[in-house]
């Protein structure tokens, strides 16, 4: 099998670590400027620096995304920040807009360049244009189908990238300025205000109705995917938190190793599936991969999203000698429940919670101060960044 | 300042008969638009100098089946109005001598991007998402004449999803291939214009961009969907109308960066 990326999104430093250790082979992410998540915490130019460093420690990449689409003013300071990209060896930047592209190559930069899915690719005529623009690689439009990947892949024979998991737009990206219209707010520099999932009313007809997409889950696909010569599996959402960072970049690592060995079954894909729908806060489906999707793969009325509570607590430190875990709380248990750690090298493990005990060592019966420090003992050894969640499924209840 | 030349979307048979000089037609092409109900069979627009309108993002197959069909292209045709970029590399293949013109409406806001762009083609259209103080600039700096806004339906979405079909289907309507949607926060209204390759959606307003002057302009563009010829000969002689309309983005800036009360 071909070397396959696993790419995974980061809002800020603590985010890029966890995609890093639980299995990313690359990361994206923006500068406070120019990329589309204008308002996510975003990493300083000296965060992009140790971001680069902890990446390649790791022999994994980082990517910036410099996707907005330009006006006059934003052109000012684009020469220098593409400069400094370079200058910390950030390993590609992620660009739609053609005056990037442009700049890169005329600058005499090293870095690589991939066209945004904002560029709307979908066939493979498109596709060469950029191609002889110079850039390295295409992630392509969520709308490409099976069909379309496979041909774009064999007639030009560039590095592709998809998207496997995460939200979708309503429209083409990029293709969407009703956010513009409705608030003002520029959805192609960074100011989405997301209306595709405001509540809309068709005519004289009383339903109202929004045009929410369900989420797009490939996890079904990723042989086949990999088979067509896709690349890099690509997960959105640099907003989202590290449970679900650490828990979809988990289950995609797993899947694809999994292929690699030959061992992957369909118990298993139900399984990861089940872990990855519980993670979520919407339904997911496969939507453009094999057809155009239907009025089942669309939220009608308003915002359908769970809230996830399953996060119990992040590992912080686990001392040898006691068998005691650290853990920062996040959700609530207590005595009795039987939850489950999982981490980077650390296979879910079931446990049953006997004693809780705070920071300063006293037993209490529930955690459910946000962030406090809690004490347990486990006989495993853990290790700094896993995780213990409430326990769902069990694997071998698949095999 | 030149006398200005329009290049005008044939959204109903009607159009044809406008009476007014400098005009160009440009043709919805059936298969290759989308946010038209009309559209032409190329083989079928046997008018001089049409200029053919493929505003579609294309698939494999769809790009397969456009250099099918610009094999046998009439020689009627000066040129062709798009949005794929795949579309110049066909017509490069192909060794046509067409003028191109790129009609993305959103990445076509600065004048860099756009004079990378002219490298591959004629011409092409501004964005209605820019102030005209930016608008201005642009033409200043725009190495080839562009094509600029002048009286239009605005496109504000276009989705590969079939949004009405779903819709209707989920509530049990009867199918409608166009229906006003009002989001229901703000009171603004879209235009949903729907065929089999994907849902448009204008803003339903007409963008009134009429006092853009200036001598790079190669044409003034219109989408007149809903006008009536006598409507549109008042708009094209920069008449006083009473229809719907407002100046867009033209005098209010938009911005990405939230304010505080957006944080609430």
């Amino acid at each position: 099998m071909n070397k396959i990326e696993l790419l995974a999104p980061a809002g800020d430093m603590e985010k890029l670590k966890i995609a890093f250790l639980y299995g990313a082979d690359a990361v994206y992410c923006a500068g406070k400027r120019f990329g589309l998540r204008a308002n996510a915490n975003n990493f300083t130019l000296e965060e992009l620096k140790k971001a680069v460093l902890f990446a390649h420690e790791r022999n994994k990449k980082l990517y910036v995304t410099v996707n907005i689409i330009f006006h006059e003013k934003e052109l000012e300071g684009l020469d220098s920040y593409l400069k400094q990209l370079d200058e910390i060896n950030v390993d590609a930047i992620i660009a739609s807009d053609i005056v990037v592209i442009k700049k890169v190559k005329k600058l005499g930069l090293n870095l690589e360049v991939h066209v945004s899915t904002q560029a709307s690719i979908l066939n493979s005529e498109s596709a060469l244009f950029y191609k002889e623009l110079g850039v390295s690689r295409l992630v392509l439009a969520r709308e490409a189908n099976l069909k379309d990947i496979k041909e774009i892949k064999e007639k030009t024979n560039l590095e592709l990238e998809c998207f496997i998991h995460g939200a979708m737009c309503t429209s083409f990206s990029g293709r969407c300025v009703m956010s513009n219209y409705c608030t003002l707010r520029d959805a192609n520099r960074g100011g989405c205000a997301q209306i595709c999932r405001w509540t809309f009313q068709a005519g004289h007809n009383k339903e109202i109705f929004s045009m929410t997409p369900k989420d797009l889950n490939l996890i079904e696909y990723i042989k086949d995917l990999i088979n067509i010569g896709v690349n890099s599996f690509k997960v959105e959402g640099r907003m989202r938190g590290i449970y679900y960072i650490a828990t979809v970049i988990y289950v995609y690592r797993k899947i694809i190793e999994e292929i690699d060995k030959e061992t992957l079954t369909e118990g298993k894909i139900n399984y990861y599936l089940d872990i990855l729908n519980r993670c979520a806060n919407r339904d997911s489906t496969s939507q453009f991969l094999n057809g155009l999707p239907t009025e089942k793969e669309q939220y009608f009325l308003g915002r359908q999203e769970l809230s996830n509570q399953d996060f119990l607590g992040l590992v912080l430190d686990y001392d040898e000698e006691k068998h005691i875990v650290t853990l920062e709380h996040r959700n609530y248990f207590k005595k009795g429940d039987v939850v489950e750690f999982f981490g980077p090298n650390l296979d879910p493990y079931t446990y049953k919670i006997e004693e809780i005990y705070d920071e300063n060592d006293k037993l209490i019966e529930v955690s459910n101060h946000p962030k406090a420090l809690i004490k347990l003992k486990v006989d495993i050894r853990l290790e700094k960044y896993d995780m213990m969640r409430i326990k769902m499924f069990d694997k071998k209840d698949y095999l | 300042m030149m006398e200005r030349q329009f290049l005008i979307v044939v959204t109903n048979e009607e159009i044809l008969k406008l009476k007014v000089k400098k005009i160009n037609f440009l043709f919805p092409v059936k298969d290759f638009s989308v946010g038209f109900l009309n559209t032409y069979k190329m083989e079928n627009i046997d008018r001089m100098d049409s200029y053919l309108y493929m505003n579609r993002i294309l698939d494999c197959e769809g790009i397969k089946k456009l250099e099918e069909e610009l094999k046998k292209i009439n020689k009627n045709i000066k040129g062709i109005c798009f949005t794929d970029l795949g579309v110049i590399q066909i017509v490069k293949k192909l060794g046509l001598s067409l003028e191109l013109i790129y009609m993305q409406s959103h990445n076509t806001t600065n004048a860099s991007s756009i004079n990378y762009y002219l490298d591959y083609v004629d011409s092409l259209l501004i964005s209605t998402d820019i102030t005209k103080k930016e608008m201005i600039s642009i033409l200043n700096q725009a190495k080839k004449p562009l094509v600029v806004p002048f009286f239009s339906l605005a496109e504000a979405l276009y989705s590969r999803r079939t949004l009405l079909k779903n819709y209707q289907k989920h509530f049990n309507l009867l199918e409608n291939q166009e229906e006003l949607l009002i989001e229901k926060g703000t009171k603004k209204e879209f235009l949903a214009v729907e065929n089999e390759f994907g849902t448009v959606l204008y803003a339903k307003k007409f963008i009134d961009y009429r006092d853009i002057e200036h001598e790079n302009i190669l044409y003034s563009f219109l989408n007149p969907m809903h006008l009536s010829l006598k409507e549109l000969e008042k708009i094209l002689n920069k008449e006083e109308i009473s229809i719907d309309k407002d100046t867009g983005f033209l005098y209010q800036e938009t911005y990405y960066q939230l304010k505080e009360e957006d944080h609430e």
